[in-house]
């Protein structure tokens, strides 16, 4: 088990009601550890219509994850 | 007779005329300039013209022939006096001929302003009490002589804004503090603040009046862009908007009152812009971008700003940029956040389609009018997009990597999310509508037994702790929760017509969407959800 530090944006973020929090998980990819908080929050945007920030940076769904890192679930915005 | 000159002797309109008379006209339509005796609550006395004037023949020639081509009409010419000019004298001479009067009454109005616009012709009043100044009049000169520098300098620096117009001439001037009188150049705007950043300059300037920037929406976001680069001196600006003013869209877009209510808001900005500052000349489209306007309105200007609150423009704005190779700057809110994303035509940067390759649908993630959003949520994230234009028409963004920047107006923070170009990503479906449209997603009914009648088969996709209070005789037999769907633990059945049910219709409108995003027909997501219907 692993602490990563996960931030929600826009409908994540009022899904979740916080728009931050530290997740101990076993999850090994982004992947991973989306599936997880997708049941604990009842995320209601698949993941194909996400994109995943670690450390600052876009990343692959697949990509390994280590303890400490900053994950952001990003939902595409439209208003204006 | 040559179709723009000069005359240092009076003007004899009489013979104008006569010189553009053709047996094939049925029109013939002049305007006359003359001196006025005030001017800003001024008694003027006499005036005096000068020009610089081989670049304002040039200037002059191009847009006698611009009307003729874009008018269709058979005769153009416009004559302009320099020199002492007595109350009362013709100062300058517009004449067209055409079949019909309509185009003759359309091209000498366009030539008139836009002469006054781009010809480098400077004014001075002598007024009553002695003095004279230099009034801000007609144009631009040391802007159409810089601006070729401006050029040069952004082919030097590896910039990607190609002019828009091939003759790359200045619309707009400026005055800095001592200079306005020596050089002739008055305007209503005083740049001195901002050239005294070294970084902008007179070259910058130059380079800003130069440029032509296209807004697209202006809601929101495009009120303060609009504002911003119209202040800055950005030569040309062009603005594309459908909607008309209302109401509800004034607590955030405060370039509109209560009286502009039902007016389009593209006529309505244009014309505030323009008191705001006439140096720039804006261009107003009543129209939403859509596929068949879009390229001509992006191919006429330098930069494209992306304003409005949908994924359909967004996307159709990106790959009109991508095809036409011009650089861009995206931002959209969500209540109290707001992203930003700037485009440039570099080989490495991504996309809109490489940041999100399933286009989302309008809809699914709120919009203003169904999330709700504060004024200056907008408002600030359109001053980042000004000043992202800015930035890259001075150039001052050279080294910035690519990035999806996020603002949260509640806890200030920021983040800049690098982004990647993705190798799989198309850049541009030109074939494709931007976002899927056809069946609708969602269906709407009063009851769960009219929607049981409908033919679809209903399938629940609540946990299974959501479905243990449902009323006995109001359950839904075929259930598949959502979570168990995401996880790959369960598949969506392959073949079948399917109403997709949840709480409240959010969930089952995802999968519906993503299912219709993966070639699905016939699947359909219970409009509110369970909690839309009547019990």
């Amino acid at each position: 088990m692993k602490e990563i530090e996960v931030q929600y944006f826009a409908v994540l973020r009022e899904r979740a009601g916080r728009s931050r929090e530290t997740v101990t998980t076993a999850a090994t990819t982004p992947a991973q550890l989306f599936d997880e908080l997708v049941v604990r929050h009842a995320f209601g945007l698949p993941r194909a219509m996400l994109r995943v920030a670690v450390n600052e940076e876009f990343a692959d769904w697949s990509r390994p994850l280590a303890a400490g890192d900053r994950v952001v679930f990003i939902p595409p915005v439209a208003g204006g | 007779m040559p179709a723009f000159a000069f005359s240092h002797a009076a003007l004899d309109p009489g013979r104008e005329c006569a010189a553009l008379a053709d047996p094939a006209c049925g029109g013939f339509a002049s305007f006359e300039g003359w001196v006025r005796d005030h001017n800003e609550g001024r008694s003027v006395m006499r005036l005096e013209y000068e020009a610089y004037e081989p670049l304002a023949i040039r200037e002059g020639e191009r847009i006698v022939a611009e009307a003729v081509a874009r008018f269709g009409v058979a005769r153009a010419a416009c004559v302009h006096r320099l020199g002492d000019l007595a109350i009362g004298e013709c100062a300058v001479w517009v004449g067209v001929s055409a079949a019909h009067r309509a185009e003759a009454f359309a091209a000498c109005r366009w030539i008139i302003d836009e002469v006054k616009h781009r010809v480098p012709i400077w004014k001075k009043e002598h007024y009553a009490e002695g003095d004279s100044g230099w009034v801000n009049c007609e144009r631009c000169t040391a802007a159409s002589l810089q601006a070729a520098d401006a050029t040069k300098h952004d082919a030097e620096s590896g910039g990607d804004l190609a002019p828009a117009h091939a003759h790359g001439h200045g619309h707009g001037h400026w005055h800095a503090q001592g200079f306005g009188h020596a050089g002739g150049l008055m305007t209503a705007m005083d740049y001195s603040r901002q050239l005294a950043l070294p970084e902008v300059g007179a070259a910058g300037q130059a380079k800003l009046a130069a440029a032509a920037v296209l807004v697209v929406g202006a809601g929101g976001l495009g009120v303060p862009v609009l504002q911003y680069l119209a202040a800055a001196g950005v030569g040309r600006l062009g603005l594309v908007d459908g909607d008309v003013v209302e109401r509800s869209n004034l607590h955030r877009q405060p370039l509109y009152g209560p009286v502009d209510v039902g007016r389009p808001k593209a006529e309505v900005a244009a014309e505030r812009l323009r008191a705001l500052n006439p140096d720039v000349h804006v261009t107003a489209t009543i129209a939403h971008a859509t596929a068949d306007n879009v390229d001509g309105l992006v191919a006429s200007h330098d930069l494209v700003v992306e304003c409005t609150d949908n994924f359909r423009a967004k996307f159709l704005v990106s790959d009109a940029v991508v095809r036409a190779g011009k650089p861009a700057v995206f931002a959209s809110v969500h209540q109290y956040e707001g992203q930003l994303q700037a485009y440039r035509p570099l080989p490495h940067w991504p996309c809109l389609r490489c940041l999100w390759p399933e286009a989302p649908r309008d809809g699914l993630v709120g919009n203003c009018a169904e999330a709700g959003v504060l004024g200056p949520v907008p408002a600030t994230l359109g001053a980042l997009q000004a000043m992202a234009a800015l930035k890259r028409l001075l150039g001052l963004d050279a080294g910035e990597a690519p990035a999806l920047v996020t603002v949260d107006l509640l806890s200030l923070e920021t983040r800049r999310l690098l982004a990647h170009r993705d190798p799989r990503c198309d850049h541009d479906r030109p074939g494709e509508p931007s976002v899927p449209d056809d069946a609708p997603l969602e269906l709407g009914f009063t009851t769960l037994v009219e929607a049981f009648e409908s033919g679809l088969e209903l399938i629940d996709i609540r946990e299974s702790w959501e479905r243990a209070h449902d009323p006995p005789g109001l359950q839904i037999p075929a259930h598949l929760p959502l979570s168990e769907l995401v996880q790959g633990h369960a598949e969506f059945p392959a073949d079948g017509r399917y109403l997709i049910v949840c709480a409240h219709g959010v969930r089952s409108l995802s999968l519906t969407e993503h299912l219709r995003a993966q070639g699905r027909r016939d699947v359909y997501s219970l409009q509110g959800g369970l909690a839309a219907l009547r019990s």
